[in-house]
């Protein structure tokens, strides 16, 4: 008989549960409810430890780590109150909360503009009021601006183009038919494609 | 129904928080739309919450951080909220707009005629390029192109076909350019999708290919 390697075997090193779900559950009620720093405070001990383990993994710095660590239980402690066990547990939640603050310390880090924040991709503390800036857009070319562009090129160059793009002649045949020299037909294509590109960079 | 879904290793990246931000955004949308995978996502965040915190790591200043955050004052929690705007409109039709884009509505520029029968309005990701909500009325078509980067899209209401599959509302479609597509929709309904290019698409045939030395001002 083979050595039995038991089934659950690809499950025996499960990651340590959080097996205090209740408890920390219940502290985050009393901190929500009762603004209560003794409760916080239990949980503060049992997760920032963990929470830094994670974000020195995460950040590779330890100010950074840190930075991630404070954020993140600085929201636990003003957020308490938006914490549901009925949707998961508090170590999901906190993570959860983590995970969101590293996304955009990250992305801060490479400055970037703030096109997207981590709550829109993950909702974990929605309670943000609208965003109230409107950017307004500048004009964008359209193609039906294109189609205006075309319309200022030269007939003869507008005749080649159309046949050749829309009409998805080859250029030989676009020479016979209008019987001009393939020469002809080239320097047109390129002379309006050239002064397509033009207008539209003027355009920009 | 929903046919197309993320691939496991992006819901799992997604729960992460390790996957760029463009497609994230089109994945969160996604499980906005699929209980299925919102779902995939949720099982996938505990587990990572589990391994994540897992392991402890002490330190003396940890207790000045403490002492720091319950000194903080309560903050004011907003008494009126303004209610977001989750529905785009176009021609006198308004569409349901998935949860994850809909700050992205007020960055919506204007719908504008593309050819044919084809809408566009523009919306702005900053660094993370351009997106689009595109409509496709019935019969309308997007030339055949490639693709030189990649292109997240979803299905945010109707149907169309692209020569490689039919797509309903919710799917989500992920291409590069290894694929060449014509998408277009034969829906009475029309259809409108969201969608994110990080870089020109290449149009592949006919009149199209006059717009390749310009495409970068249009699909980005």
């Amino acid at each position: 008989m083979l050595v039995g390697i038991p089934l659950e075997s690809k499950e025996a090193r499960p990651s340590r549960p959080i097996d205090c779900a209740e408890e920390m559950s219940s502290y985050l009620v009393e901190v929500a409810s009762d603004r209560s720093k003794v409760a916080f405070a239990k949980i503060f001990s049992y997760f920032a430890p963990r929470l830094r383990s994670y974000a020195l993994k995460q950040m590779g710095n330890e100010a950074l780590a840190m930075e991630l660590v404070q954020d993140t239980m600085s929201n636990v402690w003003q957020k308490a109150h938006l914490f549901n066990a009925e949707k998961g547990s508090p170590s999901t939640w906190i993570f959860t909360i983590a995970r969101n603050i590293r996304f955009d310390m990250l992305r801060k880090l490479q400055n970037r503009k703030e096109d997207v924040c981590a709550d829109d991709l993950w909702p974990v503390l929605c309670e943000q009021t609208a965003d109230a800036n409107e950017t307004s857009l500048e004009e964008q070319v359209t193609l039906e601006q294109l189609g205006h562009l075309f319309d200022a090129l030269p007939v003869k160059q507008r005749v080649v183009i159309e046949a050749i793009y829309i009409d998805g002649k080859s250029q030989q045949e676009v020479a016979d038919e209008l019987e001009i020299p393939l020469g002809t037909v080239k320097s047109r294509t390129r002379l309006a494609l050239q002064r397509l590109k033009d207008m539209i960079q003027e355009h920009d | 129904m929903i046919n197309f879904h993320p691939t496991s290793t992006q819901l799992q990246r997604f729960a992460e928080g390790n996957l760029p931000p463009s497609e994230a955004l089109v994945v969160s949308a996604h499980c906005d739309m699929c209980t299925q995978c919102m779902a995939v996502v949720k099982a996938a965040s505990e587990k990572v919450a589990a391994e994540a915190l897992s392991k402890v790591s002490n330190d003396p200043s940890l207790d000045a951080i403490l002492a720091n955050i319950v000194q903080q004052p309560v903050a004011e929690r907003p008494s009126i909220s303004v209610p977001s705007i989750d529905t785009i409109e176009l021609d006198g039709r308004e569409f349901k707009v998935p949860r994850a884009l809909r700050r992205y509505v007020r960055k919506t520029g204007n719908w504008s005629s593309l050819v044919g029968k084809l809408w566009q309005a523009p919306v702005d990701l900053g660094d993370m390029g351009m997106a689009n909500f595109i409509y496709m009325e019935k019969g309308g078509r997007v030339p055949e192109h490639t693709h030189k980067g990649s292109e997240y899209t979803l299905v945010i209401n109707g149907e169309f076909s692209d020569g490689i599959a039919d797509y309903d509302s919710g799917d989500f479609i992920s291409l590069d350019g290894e694929h060449t597509h014509a998408p277009m929709s034969d829906a009475d309904e029309g259809c409108l999708v969201f969608s994110i290019v990080d870089k020109p698409l290449h149009f592949t045939s006919g009149l199209a290919r006059l717009l390749n030395p310009f495409s970068h001002l249009f699909f980005k």
